[in-house]
């Protein structure tokens, strides 16, 4: 299927430090797509990219079809009531849907008639998704879209485009620094770190296709040597390993399928120069 | 029509959850051949879950006959669960009370039974899978 | 797209409106007073409605009577134009990015490019349309009262608020405040830049304003006084009896005396020796027959300027840096 977000070599250069690299991920249609990494990592970057905020310096991003964006901090016009926000998105978009816009701000208990400025984070976050998604877009990018909500407003702001994706063949790609927000409502992942895409790929094929393995400490070089280590931590004469695929192995080994904070985790913690044998740059499970 | 709930913290993958609650009504009988199962939307809309899990646990359901989707109306109860028919359930039920009550004329308690009853059922699904 | 310009702007837009009513009915008010002044006062040999007619005693007169209006008035040249760069200019891109409300905007169906256009078209057009109603009030006003001795022309400050000037002005200022606000992407320190910029414009523009043209050059023998109210005076040196330029006559020729206090007795009578002895006084100047051309040079700078501005606007708006 043809993805609705390619890029392609993407590099991004802020002055002489490139803030994205090299950078070529797709996320296919109707997927909801988690952009992961730490600070700094080029998430808001790629993201700016994707909804033309930002020219690439180098290599190319593809969207196939409209694209809806909601920024961190989820700008809007504090001074404008509701209502007029709603105006500005008719006049801004050929395509709106006014009635869909009006239902689901009234469903929520958002008055039109109020300032946003008056508005509490979580309502001003829905009127921000709102608008974004009145315009029916094929991709909708959303930078850090639970940042300082409480839990309720978390809840409802995925709740809300959870349900847009069942509805529509939304896809969405949204970033988050907080693994946990995203395990059951993510299907696809991609793992940013230091400007460059590490993972790109299905979230069920990444888990299925890495194992945690703990074992003797004195063993563990022997694996490694056998197998694809992404991480590998210990304590004294405990070794715990990531790794790819499935060695066959010693009976004083216990193997499990990661967690996916773990899998994000050890990704990050071992950027493809490390001195274990990294993966492959271009992700795995792709 | 059953209501699903997620378990953030029992490290079971958030299809299987939605399989093992269908599975279990259908036991229980909560739910009955015809029966809808809420459509993904609705379950989406309750869970903040990723559709393409709800969809996914449904595909199960669906690959063991225990569900049937038809296009545009959504997804549908086939067949119940439990291997037994109702009059069977009724003759088991009275051996079982007849049991409980020698069971207690015995001096057994509460906590004894339960026991005694898990060590039988365990021993015999060991005997099975050898 | 113009309703979201009005929306967004529509505080500016009103109360400069507001203000240039408010001006409007101060000016007429005034006037009609003077007229009624000038009824009241004017000598019985003057034509009717006239302030000034071989004495100046009834213009003086209406000048005291309106010094607290003149001084208001004197500030007007520079102050309006900095506060509609610092209000209308600074805020239009500075505020978007302050607020981060560009990524707002600049991500709906709409191009950043119309956005911006449309902004920018129907704001300067409010602001030249603005200038040019101020230039329009203060035309009608100023002959009411300043008839016949009208300095249109010399006065600078007067100059910049006739003609197309304020307009230029305007324009310009708002141009800067753009792009001063895309900048810094900050509004305080755009409407700073933008405040000091316009001065800084206007104090360079009046001194080039003296080379918009070759200065006209006049020789005076028996006075140093040049009779020509509204022209602008650009030198005047001496010239010794073989019309060399002399930047300062020798004392040998005729001696100098300091004047104590007030008194001009001294100088008088040295350019008079001066005078006597076959010297004389060249003034250079521009007469006030080229108020147009003076005005369109000073409008065409402006709107180049402005339209350089707009251009560095546009481009960093353009080049988008998120």
């Amino acid at each position: 299927m043809t993805p609705v977000l390619e890029t392609t070599g993407l590099g991004v250069r802020y002055g002489r430090t490139w803030a994205l690299r090299d950078c070529s991920l797709a996320v296919p249609r109707g997927r909801v797509a988690a952009l992961v990494g730490p600070n700094g990592a080029g998430k808001t970057t790629l993201m700016h990219t994707a909804v033309g905020l930002l020219k690439p310096s180098a290599g190319q991003v593809t969207v196939r079809g409209e694209v809806a964006f909601v920024a961190q901090d989820k700008p809007l016009y504090d001074g404008f009531t509701v209502a007029e926000m709603l105006t500005f998105g008719r006049r801004m978009n050929p395509r709106w849907d006014e009635e869909a816009a009006r239902d689901r701000l009234g469903r929520l208990g958002i008055p039109l008639e109020r300032r946003v400025g008056r508005l509490s984070g979580g309502q001003q976050a829905q009127v921000a998704l709102t608008l974004a998604l009145a315009r029916r877009p094929a991709l909708l990018v959303l930078d850090e879209p639970l940042a300082n909500l409480d839990p309720l407003a978390r809840h409802d702001v995925m709740r809300a485009v959870m349900a847009e994706v069942a509805a529509h063949e939304l896809t969405v790609l949204l970033s988050s620094h907080v693994v946990s927000d995203l395990t059951d409502t993510c299907d696809w992942l991609i793992v940013l770190n230091g400007g460059r895409a590490q993972v790109s790929g299905d979230i069920e094929d990444l888990l299925d296709g890495h194992r945690v393995l703990t074992g003797p400490a004195g063993l563990a070089e022997g694996v490694a040597a056998r197998t694809r280590v992404v991480a590998a931590s210990g304590s004294g004469r405990q070794a715990t390993l990531l790794v790819r695929d499935r060695p066959v192995l010693d009976p004083r080994w216990s193997d499990r399928r990661p967690g996916l904070d773990e899998l994000v985790l050890a990704y990050l913690r071992s950027p493809g120069s490390a001195a274990l044998p990294g993966p492959a740059r271009q992700g795995v499970g792709a | 029509m059953i209501e699903f709930h997620l378990d953030r913290g029992s490290g079971v993958s958030t299809y299987l959850q939605l399989v093992h609650q269908v599975r279990h009504a259908l036991r229980l009988g909560a739910l009955r051949p015809g029966d809808q199962l809420p459509t993904a939307r609705e379950v989406v809309e309750s869970l903040a879950i990723n559709p393409n899990t709800v969809l996914k646990a449904y595909r199960e359901l669906e690959r063991e006959g225990l569900v049937e989707g038809r296009p545009g109306q959504g997804t549908f109860v086939r067949r119940t669960l439990g291997g037994a028919t109702l009059a069977e359930h009724t003759r088991l039920r009275r051996g079982l009370e007849q049991w409980v009550r020698q069971a207690r004329g015995a001096g057994l308690d509460q906590d004894d039974l339960n026991a005694l009853f898990t060590a039988v059922t365990t021993d015999l699904a060991k005997e099975d899978i050898a | 797209m113009i309703w979201l310009t009005w929306r967004q702007h529509r505080a500016q837009i009103l109360v400069t409106a507001g203000f240039l009513a408010v001006l409007g009915l101060l000016l007429l008010g005034s006037a009609v007073e003077a007229k009624l002044y000038v009824a009241e006062h004017a000598p019985p040999s003057c034509p009717a409605g006239t302030a000034y007619c071989g004495d100046l005693d009834v213009a003086v007169a209406l000048g005291e009577r309106y010094d607290a209006v003149y001084s208001l008035f004197g500030w007007m040249p520079l102050v309006l134009p900095a506060l509609i760069g610092a209000f209308w200019g600074a805020p239009l891109l500075g505020r978007e990015y302050e607020r981060g409300t560009h990524r707002l905007a600049w991500t709906q169906a709409m191009p950043v490019r119309r956005w911006l256009a449309v902004k920018l078209a129907v704001l300067g057009g409010a602001v030249v349309a603005g200038g040019l109603a101020l230039s329009a009030m203060v035309s009608l006003w100023r002959p009411v009262f300043r008839d016949g001795i009208d300095s249109t022309f010399g006065n600078i400050g007067v100059f910049n608020m006739v003609g197309v000037a304020p307009a230029a002005w305007w324009l310009f200022a708002f141009a800067l405040g753009t792009a001063a606000g895309t900048l810094f992407r900050r509004t305080l320190p755009a409407m700073a830049l933008t405040v000091a910029g316009v001065a800084v414009a206007m104090f360079t523009l009046v001194t080039l304003s003296d080379h918009y043209a070759e200065p006209a050059r006049t020789v005076l023998t028996g006075t140093v006084v040049f009779d020509e109210p509204d022209a602008r005076l650009v030198g005047a040196t001496w010239l010794d009896p073989a019309g060399r330029e002399v930047a300062d006559p020798p004392s040998s020729v005729c001696p100098r005396r300091v004047d104590a206090g007030r008194s001009s007795r001294n100088a008088e009578a040295w350019q008079a020796c001066l005078f006597g002895k076959g010297y004389r006084y060249a003034v250079s100047y521009h007469p006030p027959s080229r108020f147009w051309r003076f005005q369109w040079t000073e409008a065409a700078i402006l709107t180049l300027a402005a339209a350089a501005l707009g251009g560095l606007a546009v481009r960093r708006t353009l080049r988008r840096r998120a």
